[in-house]
Parts: C-alpha cells; sequence; structure tokens
C-alpha cells in the first residue's frame, strides 16, 4: 500500500516536473509543457491525423510480431529437434539482431513494398527475443519427466509436443512481452524509409520542421500504445506463469 | 577436435545460406549495384577502401564504449542511491518500469532536438539507452542477496556500507552482467541510428550520406560492419556475463 502511494506520487512529481520545466522554459522550446502536448492531443481537428498514423504503426507492428513470433517458435523448435543445426542457429539469430535496423529498412525495400516494410524490420526484432526465450524454455523440462516419457514409450515428436513445448509456454510468454516494444521500434524505424503514413513518419517530419508539440505527441503515442500493450502482456505473462510455470 | 569444414558448417550454416541466398536473388534478379550490390562486391569495396570505414568505425564504437560505461555507472550509482533510500526507490520504482518498456528510438529525435546535433549527442543518448537496462537489473539485484544471508549480516553487527560492500553487491553482479550483455550491442545500434539521424559522424552517418549519393555498396559496407561489431560485442558480452555468473554465484 505504502509502495503504491510512493510510486504514484513518483509519476505526479515526473509529470510536475515535465509541466513545470516547460512552462519556465527551462530546457528551451524544445521542451513544451506536457498541458501544450496533451492539449494537442486532444484537439479535435487533429484527431484523424493521429488516428491514421497510429493506425497505420500498430497494423505494421502487429503484422511484424505475428511473422517474428512464427519464425523465432519455428527456427528453435528446429534447432531444438535436430541438434547438429542448434549451433548454427544460435549464430544466425545473433547475426540477424545485429545488422542495424537502419540497413534492414533499404534492404526490405527491395525485397517487399514501401507499405510492407516496417512490419518486416519489426519482424526481425521479435524473431531475435522469441527465439531466445522460446531456446532457453525448451530446455527446462526436468529429466525426471523426460526419463518418464521415455519409460513410457513417447517418441521424440510426441514428448517434443506434449512435455518440451508446454514447459517451454513461460518463457515464450516472457519473451513475447519484451518483443512488444521492440517490435514497434522495429516499426517505428521501418517506416522511415518511404511507408506512406505512421507514427514514424510523423516523428520524422515534426523533427525536421521544427513542430515541437507535434514531435512530442507523436512520441507520446509510440509511448502510450507501447505501455498499454506492454501492460496486457505482463497479465498474459502472470497467467501463464500460474498455469505452466 | 571436429573438423575445420565440419566445424564451419556446423557453426555458420545459417549465415552462410544467408550470404548465398542473396548473391543468388541479386544475381538472377540482375538488379543494378545502385539498387542492390551483392555481397562479393560489398567485400570487395571494404578491402578496396579501408580508410573510409576506419575512421568512422573508431568514432562510433568511441562514442559507444564511452557511452556504455557512462550510463553503466549512472544506472548502477542510481541504483545504490536507492537501494540506500526507501522511499526513494518507491518513488522511482513505477517510473523506472515505465521507461524501461517505451520505445527508446522514439526519443531519439526529441534529444536530438534538446541538445543539438553533434556527437556529443550522439553519445548522451547511447548514455540514456544503456541506463535502463542497468538500473533495473541493478535494483533488482541489490534486492536479492541469498536468502537469511541479510540477518546474518545484521546479527553481526555489519553496517549498512558493510552491508552494500560485501553483500549486495555481490550479489547484483550477474544481474549487471546480463545487463552489460543487453546493452552492450544495444550501444552500436543505438549511436548508429542517432548518426543516421543526425548526419554527424560515424558509421550510422556514412550510411545515410553513401546512401544518398548511391554509393549503395560502401552503404552496405557501413551495415556490414557495424553487424560484425554488434554481434561481437554480444558474443564477447555472453562469455563475460558467463563468467561472471561463474564467480558470483
Amino acid at each position: 500500500m505504502k509502495q503504491t502511494l510512493l510510486g504514484a506520487l513518483g509519476i505526479a512529481l515526473f509529470l510536475a516536473a515535465w509541466e513545470l520545466v516547460g512552462r519556465t522554459q527551462l530546457l528551451g522550446i524544445s521542451w513544451p509543457p506536457l498541458s501544450d502536448v496533451l492539449g494537442m492531443l486532444a484537439d479535435p481537428g487533429r484527431r484523424s491525423l493521429f488516428q491514421r498514423a497510429i493506425g497505420a504503426t500498430l497494423d505494421s507492428t502487429a503484422m511484424g510480431y505475428l511473422w517474428g513470433t512464427g519464425a523465432g517458435l519455428a527456427l528453435a523448435a528446429l534447432a531444438h529437434l535436430v541438434p547438429p543445426l542448434r549451433r548454427g542457429s544460435d549464430r544466425l539469430a545473433a547475426v540477424l539482431n545485429s545488422v542495424p535496423s537502419i540497413a534492414l529498412g533499404p534492404i526490405f525495400l527491395v525485397l517487399l513494398t514501401r507499405e510492407s516494410t516496417p512490419a518486416a524490420v519489426s519482424s526481425i526484432h521479435v524473431f531475435f527475443i522469441v527465439f531466445v526465450s522460446v531456446s532457453s524454455g525448451l530446455q527446462r523440462a526436468t529429466p525426471a519427466h523426460r526419463d518418464l516419457f521415455a519409460v513410457l514409450g513417447a517418441d521424440r515428436v510426441k514428448r517434443f509436443a506434449r512435455l518440451e513445448l508446454p514447459a517451454a509456454l513461460p518463457s515464450l510468454v516472457s519473451g513475447l512481452r519484451l518483443a512488444w516494444p521492440a517490435a514497434l521500434i522495429g516499426a517505428i524505424i521501418g517506416e522511415w524509409f518511404g511507408a506512406p503514413r505512421g507514427i514514424g513518419i510523423l516523428i520524422i517530419n515534426a523533427m525536421q520542421n521544427f513542430q515541437i508539440v507535434l514531435l512530442w505527441c507523436a512520441v507520446l503515442l509510440a509511448v502510450g500504445a507501447s505501455l498499454f500493450f506492454y501492460g496486457l502482456l505482463t497479465l498474459l505473462e502472470r497467467a501463464a506463469y500460474a498455469r505452466f510455470g | 577436435m571436429r573438423p575445420f569444414l565440419v566445424r564451419l558448417i556446423e557453426d555458420y550454416w545459417g549465415i552462410l545460406l544467408l550470404l548465398f541466398a542473396w548473391e543468388g536473388w541479386v544475381i538472377a534478379n540482375s538488379f543494378n549495384p545502385i539498387v542492390m550490390p551483392t555481397p562479393t562486391a560489398v567485400l570487395n569495396d571494404l578491402v578496396t577502401h579501408p580508410m573510409v570505414y576506419l575512421g568512422n568505425v573508431g568514432i562510433t564504437l568511441a562514442v559507444a564504449v564511452f557511452g556504455l560505461v557512462a550510463g553503466m555507472a549512472v544506472g548502477t550509482g542510481l541504483a545504490v542511491a536507492a537501494w540506500f533510500s526507501p522511499v526513494a526507490s518507491g518513488l522511482l520504482n513505477p517510473l523506472t518500469v515505465l521507461f524501461s518498456s517505451v520505445p527508446v528510438v522514439a526519443l531519439i529525435p526529441v534529444i536530438a532536438r534538446l541538445l543539438g546535433y553533434d556527437t556529443s549527442t550522439v553519445l548522451a543518448i547511447v548514455v540514456i539507452i544503456t541506463f535502463f537496462p542497468s538500473f533495473v537489473f541493478a535494483s533488482s539485484g541489490l534486492r536479492q542477496p541469498p536468502p537469511g544471508s541479510e540477518d546474518l549480516f545484521r546479527v553481526l553487527g555489519a553496517s549498512r556500507l558493510d552491508l552494500l560492500r560485501r553483500l549486495a553487491l555481490p550479489a547484483a553482479m550477474p544481474n549487471l552482467a546480463i545487463a552489460f550483455k543487453l546493452a552492450a550491442a544495444h550501444a552500436i545500434l543505438a549511436a548508429m541510428v542517432a548518426e543516421f539521424l543526425m548526419g554527424t559522424t560515424g558509421l550510422g552517418y556514412l550510411f545515410a550520406k553513401t546512401k544518398s549519393d548511391f554509393q549503395t555498396e560502401q552503404a552496405f559496407g557501413a551495415s556490414l560492419v557495424a553487424t560484425v561489431i554488434s554481434a561481437s560485442a554480444f558474443l564477447a558480452a555472453g562469455w563475460v556475463e558467463k563468467k561472471v555468473r561463474e564467480r558470483y554465484t
């Protein structure tokens, strides 16, 4: 109870400091007061602009999230079922994760279309996190359980489906939670390479045209989208740990 | 020892497959090198113009390393400060949870506007981005000493400072190592995104400039170099993490 109060107080202090710094222009005109930013976000005249931007970004993020999760799961399962492939797939995942996102943009632009580049960049971010968390989750089944499955005559595939995959579920869900902000970042960077609309476009345009309040609006929208789904996934994670942990 | 060729294929089949697919795909579509060069052309450019890359690699690497060290120092320092004061940690906890799930790349334009467009801003961005994981992981590590050990320290009359030096900090080391691993690969990529957006110096700038000049081979060369550095940083940090975990648990 005391912790919650303190936490709420901490957030309130942060927001108050933000407003104060903006009002007194302590950090110059690049730091607008919170009330100005919220005012613009609530402005009915701009609502359709914001809605289109966040809608496009969320679409790309969701798509990239699905592709990345599928690819991460597939490679982790393949490496688990065919052990000789394991070292190579670890390295492949590490290298793919190390390619700078700004370099992924132009590659996907040639491979795919302008519209699907954000989702593709986003899927690479998600892929790595899901691959790492599922790979480690698949190792979590205890030797005693493995022995039991062997004694009862389960083959490799059955053991995978009935024992190892359920044991990996909590790690998968943790990975999914951590992957969401990464997916959003990927979509935003992907949009810099010619997407027709989105939060990334809004951020770049506002930055280059010195529309400071608009820039902060776009950033706040991105942060809001990140936190909202991150919160949802945290709840899902608790449920998964309660059932399978 | 496995024979060299077997080891090469076992460890790098995925990467080799990717490179061959890339080469084959470019040749099959007969892309203009401005649109998409082959990996051999990119490698060729790397070998023939090493000096173009070297200077920029130095800058990006220096910014990333300084930023990483500073970010981890600030993050750990604040975590220790919060450890001393329950009120401070109560105030800071939800804020850091909030901030650690914020898409930090979205903040780069804001920080750039606040601090101006130069290399010190890139450094500040790397510091901020590496600060969050080190603060979050250090805080939770400081609070997880082995069960009962804290009571033992108190019974033996240890001061708060002794408790920090001899119990909480060693207990936090494995967590700090995880934060280091997460932050090390991020530091270089964050520096590159910042350089790309602000057009100052370094690998990100080289990428942006060569790409708009249609020197696509050099742009890909810059990305390739960044990939290799970042992957090596990730592997090296993983090794450090393993050593620290063995030493402190």
